[in-house]
């Protein structure tokens, strides 16, 4: 009779006890692989979206741009450096911006913006601007239209709560209205109908500009309106133009979303007086892992004139990779308290369990059981335990995962704008499994190892004389 | 042949508020093959007089050799190594392991002691039909009734051939005509296997079955009766 086996059998002799304790790491896994999940899915959300919408992985900018971000400290964009960048290892093309600040108006309304003037074809290999044309837009008329169209009633119910929202991808449109993909062709069919959204693009050598959503909305400004930008250019001149509008963008990050204005490189290189130069060179590369994108750092360094830099997107997202650290911190005494309160459970069943026991560990030593053989038994009930826990934890927040990530939880009314106002997207996706699953459990085995303590001593100590008394 | 003698054997509890002296300067020899009784009046030292045979417990003073071996100069595991080859216990509540058939408790010594599958299963079926238990080697503990885990303890005890068995009341818990299958079956092994039995007992059948009576008082041997 092998130790596995004694420790198994011995595992359902008090089938109440073991299912407690299975069920206290059951649901210690369970609960602290939802909790990280959505956490870390909410961060690499927004780091993907700053990073896909703005940054990019790695750029190329002049030594003061980043402390100091006027159209003085830009850098001369020349074939050399352009094919001295794509020459490297894991570059997929080079993605030229000049990226400044101005005055927007139209009619009366004004705000300040961010100009980004990019490079419309090569820009798709980073933020893809196309994709993020509004395909749909529930303004009232659309949205009267809709309610007398044959939508299910319960699509309908949903077009007061998102009215005024603008929508670039069929998905997020089916997210928000719980579309089953079963009904999603004929309804989002419905939808192109009524509530479509004909937008344009920009091109280069030609003035235009597509614009935020939120930031048309502040301006009231429409397909086909003209917006005047007024700003500082380079060495003191003076940048003012008027432009068409010819697309409004829907952006993930809210912030980025109301201040939003592209136009051609060129076009901007012209606005502000400063042909041939550009404040950023972002980098497409194909593997993005942070290993790989920090071995690239001084390899492109080693290409440039010395007043470059290259910044990868943690150090461009520093600001907000703190405020992750902290709020991942917050999360982490979250999980460490839930921990606590398993730990002591899972502690509670096993001081009874040695109780119970101390008399039949004191037998089997008196028979000829040496006692390093007892507590190996002993450890192996703890482990089979751990691992029912960890298993069944593990499987059952599996599905919850893989569907939150597919449904990511989307806030509405004044939870959506008090996201907003921090500049957060209002939604809260899941993060795939990933190596969180594998820390979570082995912090769980760690306590579970830990209880294990308390028998063991009470095995080593034990005098065998007074364990037959118990 | 001489399997067990004791010398000068003192047990003294010496707490801070009692000190008793449990077993008082005991000198006794136990032959191969005895089957011998311990009695006397409760706290006459019965029990410690057995855990100290057994090196349960260890003496305050004098010496406890079993084949020619000193307890006290064994270690922590090299004694619990030395009870698993050369004693057999039966306790009074028959303490077998709950989770293990009937089978598997007899066979649970061999494993410990490495024996061959086909080694065990012989001896197992050996014993269990000795013990008048050949048709519930399947059964756990909680299926049989006390008298019969306590034959099952019995079959348990003398599974690796030991050089004795101790037995501390084995017919305490058991109603009378389980209490008399039980000697008969312990008396039978006991000629059959040659292996000496020492109980402590308040049983007058066990007494009565006896074939050497060792009387304590206070700790001490008062009567030492050898039957033939």
């Amino acid at each position: 009779m092998s130790n596995y086996k004694i420790a198994w059998r011995n595992l359902w002799r008090n089938k109440r006890r073991t299912l407690i304790t299975v069920a206290s790491v059951f649901f210690a896994i369970f609960f602290a692989l939802i909790m990280r999940s959505l956490q870390l899915g909410t961060y690499d959300h927004m780091f993907r979206n700053a990073i896909e919408s703005y940054t990019g992985y790695l750029q190329i900018q002049h030594e003061d741009f980043w402390d100091n971000k006027i159209v003085d400290n830009t850098f001369s964009y020349t074939p050399e450096l352009d094919q001295a960048i794509m020459s490297l290892e894991n570059v997929t093309g080079t993605v030229p911006r000049f990226e400044s600040f101005a005055l927007a108006s139209s009619g009366a309304l004004t705000k300040g913006v961010l100009v980004m003037g990019v490079d419309p074809e090569k820009e798709s290999l980073l933020s893809d601007i196309r994709g993020k044309l509004v395909k749909y837009k529930l303004n009232d008329n659309n949205i009267e239209a809709l309610k007398n169209s044959e939508i299910p009633q319960e699509t309908k119910k949903n077009l007061e709560i998102f009215r005024g929202n603008s929508y670039s991808s069929n998905s997020s449109l089916a997210i928000d209205f719980n579309i089953p993909d079963k009904d999603s062709s004929s309804i989002l069919e419905i939808f192109r109908k009524y509530a479509s959204f004909r937008n344009g693009y920009i091109k280069s050598g030609e003035p235009g500009v597509l614009i935020g959503d939120k930031l048309a909305l502040y301006l009231k400004a429409g397909i086909g309106d003209t917006i005047v930008l007024l700003g500082q250019g380079y060495h003191g001149t003076t940048a003012a133009g008027k432009y068409r509008i010819n697309g409004i963008v829907k952006l993930p990050a809210p912030d980025l979303d109301n201040k939003i204005v592209y136009l051609p490189y060129d076009v901007c290189q012209e606005l502000y007086d400063a042909p041939g130069m550009l404040t950023s060179l972002a980098i497409s590369i194909r593997e993005n892992g942070d290993k790989k994108i920090n071995s690239m750092i001084p390899e492109i360094r080693s290409k440039l004139d010395p007043q470059l830099k290259v910044m990868g997107w943690q150090e461009m997202n520093k600001l907000m990779i703190n405020q992750m650290d902290a709020d991942s911190k917050s999360g982490m005494i979250m999980i460490f308290i839930l921990y606590l309160v398993i730990a002591f459970g899972v502690f509670g069943t096993v001081l009874m369990m040695t109780a119970e026991r101390r008399r039949e560990f004191g037998v089997l030593v008196a028979i000829g059981m040496q006692k390093s053989k007892l507590a190996t038994v002993v450890t192996l009930e703890m482990i089979l335990m751990g691992i029912l826990g960890i298993a069944s934890g593990i499987i059952a927040a599996l599905p919850v995962i893989f569907y939150g990530y597919s449904h990511p939880i989307r806030f509405h009314g004044e939870m959506a704008k008090m996201y907003e106002d921090y500049g957060m997207e209002a939604i809260m996706p899941f993060l795939l499994p990933d190596m969180y699953i594998l820390w979570q459990a082995i912090v769980v085995a760690i306590i579970v190892l830990i209880a294990l303590v308390y028998p063991l001593r009470k095995i080593t100590k034990m005098q065998v004389v007074d364990s037959l008394k118990a | 042949m001489k399997v067990l003698e004791l010398k000068n054997v003192n047990k003294i509890y010496d707490g801070s508020e009692v000190h008793v002296h449990a077993v008082n300067n005991v000198t006794l020899e136990f032959q191969e093959a005895e089957f011998a009784a311990i009695v006397g009046p409760s706290g006459s030292g019965k029990t410690t007089l057995l855990n100290l045979i057994g090196g349960l417990d260890m003496p305050t003073s004098g010496k406890i050799i079993i084949d020619g071996s000193d307890l006290s100069g064994l270690k922590s595991s090299q004694l619990i190594d030395f009870r698993m080859r050369n004693i057999g216990f039966v306790f009074q509540a028959y303490n077998l392991i709950p989770v293990l058939t009937a089978k598997e408790n007899v066979e649970f010594i061999m494993n410990l002691q490495k024996w061959s599958r086909k080694e065990r299963d012989e001896r197992t079926f050996e014993l269990l039909k000795a013990v008048g238990l050949g048709d519930r080697m399947n059964s756990r503990p909680s299926k049989l009734s006390g008298g019969q885990q306590q034959r099952v303890a019995v079959a348990r005890a003398l599974a690796s051939r030991p050089k004795f068995v101790l037995a501390d009341e084995p017919t305490a818990n058991l109603d009378s005509k389980s209490a008399t299958t039980l000697l008969e079956i312990m008396e039978k092994l006991n000629h059959e296997e040659k292996i000496t039995f020492i109980f402590s007992t308040h049983d007058a059948r066990v007494v009565k079955m006896a074939h050497r009576v060792i009387t304590l008082e206070d700790g001490s041997v008062v009567s030492d009766d050898i039957r033939e």
